[in-house]
């Protein structure tokens, strides 16, 4: 007989405010991006604004996660579950953070005329979001096949942050006075490549959690990126040992 | 992988503890069914699974205390230390010297402190009383109960705390240097203070005895043991690393079981 009416209840009420603060995340980094296209102040304003109530929120996940493992001490899939959402937590708290860098860019230029329209950045910001709502529908129903799919996702994020990268240089080699919003602009498309990533790690713990493996995205990306991703990992231990030959 | 973890891959090797195909039968009733395992030299462990599963039967295995019980029988093999403790020849008295037990209940004699101890090595032929002496300190401190007895070895084991019997009869069970200890639920009659004594002293007798324990709180499990074995209608479902039964099971058994969906 099974006895863990409260035990269940209270999990579910954990997934329920996970999903909320990833939807309040979500949120956040639509209407920056949305904001800053727009050049819509109070938009942007309200993205600030909301911040507090979403690291509430992180509080309150947390809160609950450690009082659960406390009255029950969870194991096996109870406690991929708690652990797992812990870590959720941190990853959507940083990319409502990420919304609110966007944000503060916006209110930065001032409604001042773009130097191009913006269409790759609110593309980045509408895969991050399909990202988000896969890695946690994929939370919501464990199931570990859905999560992988927000992996590829993440390689259209990191093109595109590239794309944007190159283009703005070049403009700014053509004007050198485009240089202050060419900046703003490629600080935005970084963090919501960087807000890919946090998406990514979402998913990676839906995976343990469903199956009590460790998935790595790299595993899963299309064989370029991973060569990409490899070299640049070759790059940096070059870095590391130039570094450890010098301090010697 | 964790040091701890290629130690005991390295131990499987050279277990202390060999099940081999392992039946049991209470009449005509299979208790156990065809059991095989190792458990490696120096290591806690955990057996666990609802009440009526075969925990506690296959723990008496190891001592043959089952011979006890009318109607039981065992077949397969179980080795200690390579010896093959079923064979027709094994002296079932010295068995136990080797595979010491302590209950769930404390049970100490109604005897002195001193005497408890000296109990066993004393039915072994020690007479010599300085080597009684060494042996009941000894034990003693093993069971880490030294201090609180050492002035009064004389009084009644009997007026001793719950927590404090239970380790005497830890310290009983050491006496007589087995190479196995078995406890059956050793905890469940102590408050959490005492538990957490003897787990602390679970944790330390590893490093001399290979220790079999059988325990219904799962967080003692994953606390104290190396190894757990989860045990369903006398079989054994799985068998692993604790780290690994507690966090990600491979039996959807196992994973029902330690999260509370039955049993």
């Amino acid at each position: 007989m099974s006895t863990r009416k409260q035990e269940d209840a209270d999990l579910v009420e954990i997934k329920r405010m996970l999903l909320r603060l990833g939807k309040m995340s979500e949120n956040a980094v639509v209407r920056a991006v949305w904001a800053l296209k727009n050049g819509d102040i109070s938009a942007a304003r309200s993205v600030i604004d909301g911040d507090d109530a979403l690291d509430e929120l992180t509080e309150r996940i947390d809160g609950s996660c450690m009082s659960f493992n406390a009255r029950y001490q969870p194991l096996g899939q109870d406690l991929r579950m708690v652990v797992s959402t812990m870590h959720m937590a941190v990853d959507l708290e940083r990319i409502g953070d990420y919304g609110v860098n966007i944000a503060r860019a916006a209110i930065e230029l001032e409604r001042k005329p773009l130097i191009k329209p913006l269409i790759d950045i609110p593309r980045m910001s509408a895969i991050l979001s399909e990202m988000l709502g896969k890695a946690l529908s994929a939370f919501d129903i464990e199931d570990c096949q859905a999560a992988k799919a927000v992996f590829l996702m993440d390689d259209q994020i990191d093109a595109l942050e590239k794309q944007v990268t190159r283009e703005l240089f070049t403009m700014v080699m053509e004007r050198v006075d485009r240089l202050e919003q060419a900046f703003l602009l490629m600080g935005a498309a970084r963090t919501l490549e960087r807000a890919g990533d946090h998406a990514t790690n979402i998913a990676e713990r839906v995976i343990y959690m469903c199956t009590g493996k460790t998935a790595k995205a790299s595993d899963y990306k299309n064989p370029k990126n991973k060569r990409d991703d490899q070299d640049e990992d070759k790059n940096k231990d070059k870095e590391k040992e130039k570094e450890n030959r010098d301090e010697a | 992988m964790d040091k701890t973890q290629t130690k005991s891959d390295r131990d499987f090797s050279h277990p202390q503890v060999r099940t081999e195909n392992l039946n049991l039968y209470y009449g005509a009733d299979r208790v156990l069914q065809s059991l095989s395992f190792d458990i490696p030299r120096g290591c806690v462990a955990a057996f666990i699974g609802p009440s009526g599963c075969g925990k506690s039967s296959y723990l008496r295995c190891l001592n043959r205390m089952n011979d006890f019980i009318p109607g039981a029988r065992a077949e397969g093999r179980v080795l200690i230390d390579g010896t093959d403790i079923y064979a027709p020849d094994v002296d079932v008295i010295a068995l136990r010297r080797r595979v010491g037990m302590v209950f769930q209940k404390p049970n100490p004699f109604p005897m002195s402190i001193y005497e408890n101890v000296a109990y066993g090595p004393r039915l072994f032929g020690v007479r010599d009383r300085e080597v009684l002496d060494e042996t009941v300190r000894s034990s003693l401190e093993g069971a880490a109960l030294w201090g609180e007895v050492k002035d009064k070895l004389n009084t009644p084991g009997t007026g001793l705390s719950g927590g404090q019997q239970q380790r005497l009869c830890i310290a009983r069970a050491i006496a007589t240097e087995p190479e196995v200890l078995l406890m059956d639920e050793p905890t469940s009659a102590l408050d959490p203070l005492s538990t957490a004594r003897i787990e602390e002293l679970i944790r330390d007798l590893k490093s001399r005895f290979t220790v079999a324990i059988v325990t219904h709180n799962m967080q003692q499990a994953a606390r104290i043991s190396d190894h757990t074995a989860f045990f369903l209608l006398g079989e054994l479902v799985e068998y692993g690393p604790t780290s690994q039964i507690f966090t990600a099971p491979e039996d959807k058994r196992t994973e029902d079981y330690i999260t509370g969906r039955f049993g």
